[in-house]
């Protein structure tokens, strides 16, 4: 897969050809130059305004009022940013955690034929039809006391763990985690449903012919396979992780007092509840960051490997 | 591939607990609002009426606003993906200097919370005179999603045979030519699949509709949903009946597309 | 095509790109060419956050029946909290809705203070919808530098509801003072039922109605506006007083109130497992039709006897931005919205217990809890909004935090107010 371009061509091609093939074509050119500029004017432009914003302080009217790191200081010191930060460590590894799990699980398991298995696959990615903030709305919903989840716990006989959910602040994070990752496992399980099918059987019967168990087959055989996919479902992951903010914001609004604040809703209650753009940018440039470094490192390992 | 009672055994009930919520949404729909207000969200229903769904479409501009969501996830999802695959194209096949960083950078466009951009966008969107109409909204979310997508079609480029790439060559067919009779058919299955997903990432989104449109029957499906709900107090029935209304499309979609997501999104699996 | 001459163009392109950045970069946030507005045009926009039904369907209805400049008038609805996150776009983009609904107080000051609203003042003297108001109403629309900025239109109540028919069925009586209150409570509660509901999950700022009301019996209301604008201290020994009544109060509340919004609180009481909810008089729409004529209220007793008595009545509204290209169509719609015949027509039409704020309104037509209602903002001394109005919606976050967590664990009163204090001190030196 990894073949550099010109490697087999170099042989083959007389001189006047390899001139031309090292200079890109200008069309070329376009087709790369037209999606780059769409994308610097209407995100980068505008990110760069929110990295200065955040050396300001700024209520929306008039002009902004630099202040310099102050934005920052006051980030490290402030319990709600920090809370935030380590419900966001609990919900990466949670959420997904659990997400890349769970799709995988289902993936294997439901890449099989047969009619009912495709409504299984159905039926678990419907979740993802519904937009995240009704999904929060019901959720929220179900968790009330007296709603379907107490409802069933008292059914099953495990009566005791009743209780206010989405307000005990030891609990409301995991509840709305349970919630998100319902919904995301179905996503995930289709990309990897995606990767398996293009695996090579003929590599997994010949390790099985050599003795190797099925654990030892999917490790060693399968997952390399699914490199690809893996780099997808990484990026994606993190990606979501970071942004995720429509099903918390929906479920509690960062509640019960700000036990179950995310980056991104502290981020989007000060910037938009409060008006307070030059802190909420600020956040808001932490939660780039934190997203960057993750998506490098692997990619430059991912990258790396890849040359080898 | 064995058909074991045992597998079915453990699915149904896990399939139907996992859609126990949706289940749940579905009665809701269907009550009454004195039922709910006199009994509570948690219990069964006590009747079922389509008072919800008839309330939701008539005043909730559910219908204008169907529309709007159409308009904009077709035209976004089209432009992006268009986009995306000449730019994957061009990073993919062709010594581009720092194509590997270009990479990166796009693919970063996307890692940014799109909560950072939505003031400078609208004001940018205002200078420029499209604040409040729904080609800002198309432009601002192809600009938002390109770099993943570009990401995931420059890594299913990447695998295509390049014996591909050179019969084209010889045949003397330049890069436009290439692109299109060769590379766009060869990526069929990824683009179905991007697709979908970016169908469901465009049609439910919110936060960008709300940045830069003012003209309420100018918004999308999933922000007249929100009207739906009260300032004081919440129609239970008639939110629930809206947000099936807006799920319908989604779902088509995916059913629709779900035959190439299963079978192509190969990003470079060995082949 | 040299490798160095590529990478220096590159360098170059580099440099000189990153030094503009800078300069882009301050495009937004500047706060220039963000005001002034296009030409005049002929129609009028109202950017409405009136979510609830019978309220949004009765406004489309009468600004459907305006005549005047500026019509036919776009009127769009948006959910109120992306309105309020929106706002300040609204106000400040070239081309603003010209008529905007919102609430007297703080807010609508502090967008005045950046010149962003139009100058009312001509509605508020000579024949203008709102000369006849009255003082309080007046004072409360007029921004810092005496312009009047707003044209209040209703206004509703707070206080402790209850069904007639569950107390009759108990046995009790509404009343009067601190001690029959508590002692009512006390009987209740002993029967099994809960005296008290409240809903401060996802609507926490619903913990601040108790907290303003004791504040206001036991400190007066003085003290309250005092507090709310950061010339006291949450630590004041007065703070104190109030947090130690509210724990005396805990024990009657339904359990449930943690995972509640406003509107679920109501549930409890639909079914008389519960008795009394302070409240606004925007809760009768909460109940099914049958019961709401069921409803009733007393004041919260004094609790200390000297004083002044005071009510809250959070009052709504219209303003107009200052960069509409229609002020004189802005300024005859909200004539009309504020006249008595639109004013009692709202009422009417949107069934819910809102009063006038014109005093040409006819009431006379008005229900019974209605009458009752206005009779009891006459007869106070005192008038405050509410926690978020009379201050700031920064603020209300720091008491939705502090207050959800003492009525969690009300043990430790003193470090509660301690953290209250640290984060209202955030609020105010930004």
């Amino acid at each position: 897969m990894t073949a550099v371009q010109d490697a087999p061509v170099r042989a083959a091609v007389p001189p006047r050809q390899r001139r031309r093939r090292r200079g890109v074509p200008p069309l070329v050119w376009a087709f790369l130059l037209l999606p780059l500029a769409v994308e610097l004017f209407w995100v980068f432009w505008p990110a760069m305004n929110s990295f200065s914003l955040s050396f300001t302080s700024w209520n929306g009217v008039g002009a902004a009022r630099p202040v310099g790191f102050e934005n920052y200081q006051r980030l490290f010191t402030d319990p709600i940013f920090l809370t935030a930060l380590g419900n966001n460590v609990i919900w990466a590894i949670g959420f997904g955690g659990l997400s890349v799990a769970g799709g995988l699980a289902l993936a294997v398991a439901l890449n099989r034929p047969g009619r009912g298995v495709g409504l299984y696959r159905s039926a678990i990615y419907l979740p993802m039809v519904i937009s995240l903030a009704v999904t929060g709305l019901f959720w929220r919903v179900m968790y009330q006391p007296g709603g379907p989840i107490d409802v069933g716990l008292g059914a099953i006989g495990l009566g005791e763990l009743q209780q206010q959910w989405l307000a005990n602040p030891d609990t409301a994070l995991y509840a709305v985690l349970i919630a998100a990752v319902w919904r995301q496992v179905g996503y995930i399980m289709v990309l990897y449903l995606a990767g398996l099918k293009g695996r090579d059987p003929s590599l997994e019967e010949a390790a099985a012919v050599d003795g190797a168990n099925a654990w030892q087959r999917f490790w060693k055989v399968v997952m390399p396979q699914l490199r690809g996919v893996n780099t997808v479902v990484f990026a994606v992951t993190v990606i979501d992780s970071l942004r995720t903010f429509d099903i918390v914001w929906a479920m509690t609004r960062g509640g019960p007092y700000n036990t179950t604040q995310l980056l991104s809703t502290y981020m989007y209650q000060q910037g938009f509840t409060l008006v307070n753009l030059g802190y909420g940018s600020a956040i808001a440039v932490v939660i780039f960051l934190l997203a960057l470094a993750f998506i490098i490192t692997y990619l430059v390992r991912q990258a790396r490997a890849e040359e080898l | 591939m064995r058909r074991s009672p045992l597998f079915h055994a453990v699915m149904i009930p896990f399939t139907l607990l996992w859609l126990a919520p949706i289940v749940f949404v579905v009665l809701v729909a269907l009550r009454e609002f004195d039922d709910i207000a006199a009994r509570g969200l948690g219990a069964f229903p006590a009747s079922l009426t389509l008072e919800g769904f008839a309330t939701a479409l008539a005043g909730g501009k559910l219908a204008t606003a169907l529309v709007n969501s159409a308009v904009v996830t077709v035209c976004t999802v089209v432009a992006s993906l268009a986009l995306a695959a000449i730019a994957a194209y061009a990073l993919s096949r062709y010594r581009i200097p720092a194509r590997r960083t270009i990479l990166l950078v796009m693919l970063a466009g996307n890692l940014l919370p799109a909560q950072i951009l939505l003031i400078p966008v609208s004001r940018i969107a205002q200078g420029i005179g499209i604040y409040d109409t729904l080609f800002a909204l198309v432009v601002v979310q192809v600009g938002f999603g390109l770099g993943f997508y570009t990401f995931v079609l420059h890594g299913f480029m990447r695998a295509l045979p390049s014996e591909v790439f050179e019969a084209a060559l010889l045949d003397g067919s330049g890069p436009g030519r290439t692109f299109f009779s060769i590379v766009l058919p060869l990526c069929r299955p990824a683009l179905a699949a991007l697709a979908a997903l970016a169908t469901t990432w465009v049609y439910n989104d919110l936060i960008w509709a709300m940045t830069v449109l003012q003209t309420d029957t100018k918004f999308p499906i999933t922000a007249a949903l929100l009207n739906l709900q009260g300032g004081y107090s919440n129609s239970w029935n008639v939110i629930a009946a809206g947000s099936l209304v807006a799920a319908v499309p989604t779902a088509i979609v995916f059913f629709v597309f779900q035959r190439h997501f299963v079978s192509g999104l190969l990003v470079g699996t060995g082949k | 095509m040299a490798a160095t001459e590529l990478s220096r163009r590159r360098f170059l392109l580099g440099a000189a790109s990153l030094g503009s950045v800078p300069l882009l970069a301050s495009c937004v946030g500047s706060g220039v060419g963000e005001s002034g507005g296009g030409q005049a045009s002929a129609t009028i926009t109202l950017q409405s956050s009136i979510q609830d039904t019978a309220p949004k369907a009765a406004l489309e209805e009468i600004v459907a029946a305006y005549t005047g400049p500026g019509s036919p008038v776009t009127l769009n609805s948006v959910a109120t909290e992306q309105f309020r996150a929106q706002l300040s776009t609204y106000l400040s983009s070239a081309e603003p809705p010209d008529v905007l609904t919102w609430y007297a107080g703080s807010v609508a000051n502090s967008y005045a203070a950046e010149g962003l609203l139009m100058d009312l003042t001509d509605l508020w003297t000579g024949d203008g919808a709102c000369a006849g108001f009255s003082d309080a109403l007046r004072s409360l629309s007029t921004s810092a530098d005496g312009k009047a900025i707003f044209v209040p239109t209703n206004y509703y109540w707070w206080s402790v509801f209850y069904k007639k028919s569950a107390f009759q069925q108990w046995g009790v009586e509404p009343p009067t003072t601190w001690e029959e209150f508590i002692s009512l409570c006390e009987r209740l509660k002993a029967r099994g039922i809960h005296p008290l509901t409240n809903g401060i999950g996802s609507t926490a700022w619903m913990s601040a109605g108790w907290f303003d009301y004791l504040n206001l019996r036991i400190n007066g209301a003085d003290y309250h506006r005092a507090l709310l604008a950061g010339q006291r201290s949450f630590t004041d020994p007065e703070v104190v007083a109030v947090l130690e009544e509210y724990r005396r109060l805990l024990p009657y509340f339904h359990p449930n109130q943690f995972s509640w919004d406003a509107q679920q609180a109501v549930t409890p009481m639909v079914n008389n497992e519960a008795a009394m909810y302070l409240v606004g008089a925007f809760v009768t729409q909460y109940f099914p039709e049958d019961q709401r004529d069921d409803l009733d209220f007393f004041s919260v007793p004094p609790i200390n006897p000297g004083v002044p008595s005071a009510e809250e009545a959070p009052t709504d509204g219209y303003f107009a931005a200052a960069g509409s290209d229609n002020p004189e169509g802005a300024k005859a719609l909200l004539n009309y919205l504020a006249s008595p015949q639109a004013q009692q027509e709202f009422i009417t039409k949107s069934g819910s217990s809102n009063l006038p704020t014109s005093p040409d309104v006819d009431t006379s037509g008005f229900s019974p809890l209605v009458q009752k209602g206005i009779e009891l903002l006459n007869s106070t001394q005192e008038i405050t909004q509410f926690f978020n109005r009379d201050s700031s919606d920064a603020l209300q976050t720091t008491a939705d935090a502090a207050l959800t967590r003492f009525i969690a664990d009300p043990g430790d009163i003193p470090a509660h107010l301690r953290d209250w204090q640290a984060a209202a001190e955030q609020v105010f030196a930004s």
